[in-house]
């Protein structure tokens, strides 16, 4: 199993406003350190038109992860392919591929927003065909490893059935993580596969290594805060109807339950048992200060990534 | 007037990065990049992170894309870069107006960039604005090529040069820059320091 870190976000959040060319040359520097420590993959991840900056390109963010790193794999965790014109992500996958070969994977998703859409001038209702049509597209114009994000089992079995990876969003149970890959992988043997062995899987899991209850009630909250994000992302900016104070402390609850949190050896433990090719630790919250995410980077490279170091076994 | 060392024509990766690099430790003002089309902003990129000082000039097909989008990787770019983009946009006029507007910082109907460019505003030019010329390799020939565009007045040449980035940088940046460039001075610079050695 490989261990990589995610997501990049590149934000300047109201609850940690930061400048924005400060967060795009700690992508840089992140990388590099996951890089120095041995880490296999950073992932970024993209929305449009939020008020933090949101990355709304993650290609030329690649491109500059890529650019300042030798080893490391740099991924997008995810793009969302109905926003964009798939020759256009063709080729920039290609290129990114040309320069740093073998160290680039695609990872795509639908997306949510309807104002994403409306900027983009797409029908959300349309997101699905935009997003099967996509792959399609992908498919005959890029070598690229790519990865579908998915969090229902129909979406499971439509990657499964392109040879297509899955990227499993974060806050799933093992037992849903379970049956979504057992969804994609069934799709995958009835599509008559030519490969041997099926398409990777990886997994997202809001993660932090510590060494004390203290600690750890600190990187629950980190974890929470971050959710807070997403709901200001999914609810703040839509008129969905959703009562944002009473439903986001349901949601952190839940996020809250399915973080991983604990020493290496725990987290290994819990990790044990998934079924996956990479699990992404997702780190890249907005809360925690800068000494607190460079020493959990040192640590998933230097602890957790050597218990999982096994070439050719899963866990 | 500023020279824009041409890179869109050098197909190894690797020469490009190590062409960029020589230009931004030489002190040419820009360097300009391209790629297929959607991933212009992904060579740019990598060129910016490598280098410190040079412009990045990021020539870009514009044609079938969503000009937001475009905008939306060109200022990410210029956060990469860290204000050093310019753009040389090739596309329907509609969406240049779109683009410009954009990467002023200004919202085009109703939507503004987020995050927004580095710089107060990124420059975006068409090709016809910005000539170009192929350097000879005769240091006479090539000052008068020099002088006859920073003369018409140029604010921007394109070069391809012909020969080495410090010979560029020595001969033709001051030349460009300057009507009282003392040719003496890099002739007998090249006595002292050849450019060879």
């Amino acid at each position: 199993m490989d261990i990589g870190i995610g997501l990049w976000c590149l934000q300047s959040t109201a609850t940690s406003p930061r400048s924005f060319g400060q967060a795009y040359q700690d992508l840089i520097s992140d990388a590099q350190l996951a890089e120095a420590n041995g880490i296999h993959s950073l992932w970024l991840s993209e929305h449009h038109g939020y008020y933090d900056g949101y990355c709304p390109a993650l290609m030329p963010a690649a491109g500059a992860a890529l650019a300042a790193t030798q080893n490391i794999q740099i991924g997008t965790g995810v793009l969302l392919l109905p926003l964009h014109e798939p020759q256009r992500v063709a080729n920039a996958a290609n290129l990114l591929n040309e320069q740093s070969p073998n160290r680039f994977h695609l990872g795509l998703g639908m997306g949510y927003r309807p104002i994403e859409f409306e900027i983009k001038q797409q029908n959300i209702s349309q997101r699905l065909q935009l997003m099967n049509a996509g792959l399609d597209a992908l498919k005959s114009q890029t070598q690229t490893p790519t990865w579908v994000g998915i969090s229902s089992e129909k979406a499971a079995e439509r990657a499964g059935r392109r040879g297509l990876g899955l990227f499993i969003s974060g806050a799933f149970s093992k037992e849903v993580v379970n049956t979504l890959i057992q969804a994609h992988r069934a799709a995958w043997e009835k599509s008559d596969p030519s490969e041997d062995s099926p398409p990777p899987v990886g997994l997202l899991r809001n993660l932090w290594i510590v060494d004390s209850e203290k600690e750890r009630r600190q990187a629950l909250d980190w974890v929470r805060s971050s959710y807070l994000v997403y709901a200001g992302l999914g609810w703040g900016a839509d008129n969905t109807g959703v009562d944002f104070v009473s439903q986001i402390e349901t949601s952190m609850d839940e996020v809250e339950k399915s973080a991983t949190v604990g020493s290496a050896e725990q987290i290994a433990e819990e990790l044990d048992g998934y079924d996956v090719d990479l699990v992404v630790c997702r780190i890249g919250y907005d809360q925690p200060p800068r000494t607190a995410l460079t020493e959990v980077i040192e640590r998933i490279g230097r602890e957790l990534t050597p218990l999982f170091d096994n070439p050719g076994g899963k866990q | 007037m500023r020279l824009l060392l041409d890179l869109r024509n050098t197909e190894n990766p690797s020469e490009r990065e190590q062409l960029a690099r020589e230009a931004d430790k030489y002190g040419i003002w820009g360097v300009v990049v391209t790629g297929p089309q959607g991933a212009e902003c992904v060579e740019a990129s990598a060129i910016a992170t490598t280098t410190s000082h040079v412009v990045v000039v990021v020539d870009i097909d514009g044609q079938d894309v969503h000009p937001t989008t475009l905008a939306e990787e060109i200022s990410v770019l210029d956060q990469i870069a860290q204000r050093r983009t310019m753009v040389i946009f090739r596309g329907p006029p509609s969406s240049r107006t779109t683009i410009t507007t954009l990467l002023n910082g200004l919202p085009f109907e109703g939507f503004i960039l987020s995050p927004p460019p580095a710089q107060a505003s990124i420059p975006v030019h068409s090709p016809e604005q910005i000539p170009q010329a192929d350097l000879p390799e005769n240091p006479a020939e090539a000052a008068a090529v020099i002088d006859r565009y920073r003369d018409a007045p140029e604010a921007f040449l394109i070069v391809s040069a012909n020969n080495s980035i410090k010979e560029l940088a020595r001969h033709s940046v001051g030349r460009a820059a300057s009507t009282d460039f003392p040719q003496m001075v890099a002739d007998m610079a090249d006595q002292i320091d050849p450019i060879n050695q």
